[in-house]
């Protein structure tokens, strides 16, 4: 799936934001450009897909050293 | 999807609120002081935050709109520019723009959101909704 940022700008001039094809928190930082130029976050919503495994993101790895 | 956000308007990029008179028709008026009105306020709505009844009819630019007698005040206030306008019928403007300026916002939007995902080498394509206008954003 594509990824992509999906603004909805109704006639009100009300505006969302959805993200679509992102795996963990990688849609926050991807569309946090947008957040910080048009103003005011008034309400957010995280889906399922924002608590998926992202191959991408650092993990920390904790080894058992004592044995 | 991954998330949904709600965002409430702050219009602060002077270019971009150029673009969206172009692009609605409208003409941007640099640096004129004051903007048409009835000239008197009548204390049927609320003042924007930060203004007072004597800082009505002044502005650092306008904007006038197409056989309207009314313009929109675009007023500085710190980092972002509060537009101001009579929505009285015989105006004009609530026609043109909405009575909350909901059409000169969706439009700006636009026009802003358009700018910056560009910068950054995105691609935009724009479709019309039920509800307004939608903007796809692909990475």
């Amino acid at each position: 799936m594509p990824k992509e940022i999906i603004l909805d700008i109704t006639n009100d001039g009300e505006i969302s934001i959805e993200t679509k094809g992102f795996k963990g928190k990688s849609c926050m930082k991807e569309s946090a450009f947008l957040e910080e130029v048009l103003g005011k976050q008034l309400h957010q919503q995280l889906t399922p897909a924002y608590y998926e495994f992202d191959p991408n993101e650092n993990r920390k790895k904790i080894l058992n050293l004592c044995g | 999807m991954s998330h949904l956000t709600k965002i409430e308007l702050e219009i602060n990029d002077l270019n971009a609120l150029k673009n969206t008179c172009n692009r609605l028709g409208f003409k941007f008026l640099e640096n004129q002081k004051t903007y048409k009105w009835f000239g008197k306020f009548m204390g049927d709505s609320p003042l924007p935050e930060g203004l007072s009844i004597s800082d009505l009819g002044k502005c650092h630019h306008a904007i006038s709109a197409p056989n309207c007698s009314y313009e929109i005040g675009v007023v500085k206030q710190g980092n972002k520019f509060v537009l101001l306008w009579d929505y009285w019928h015989s105006g004009g403007l609530d026609k043109k723009i909405g009575t909350n300026g909901g059409k000169l916002k969706q439009a700006y939007t636009i026009e802003k959101a358009k700018w910056e995902a560009t910068k950054k080498g995105y691609s935009c394509t724009e479709h019309k909704t039920e509800k307004g206008i939608q903007l796809r954003i692909r990475l």
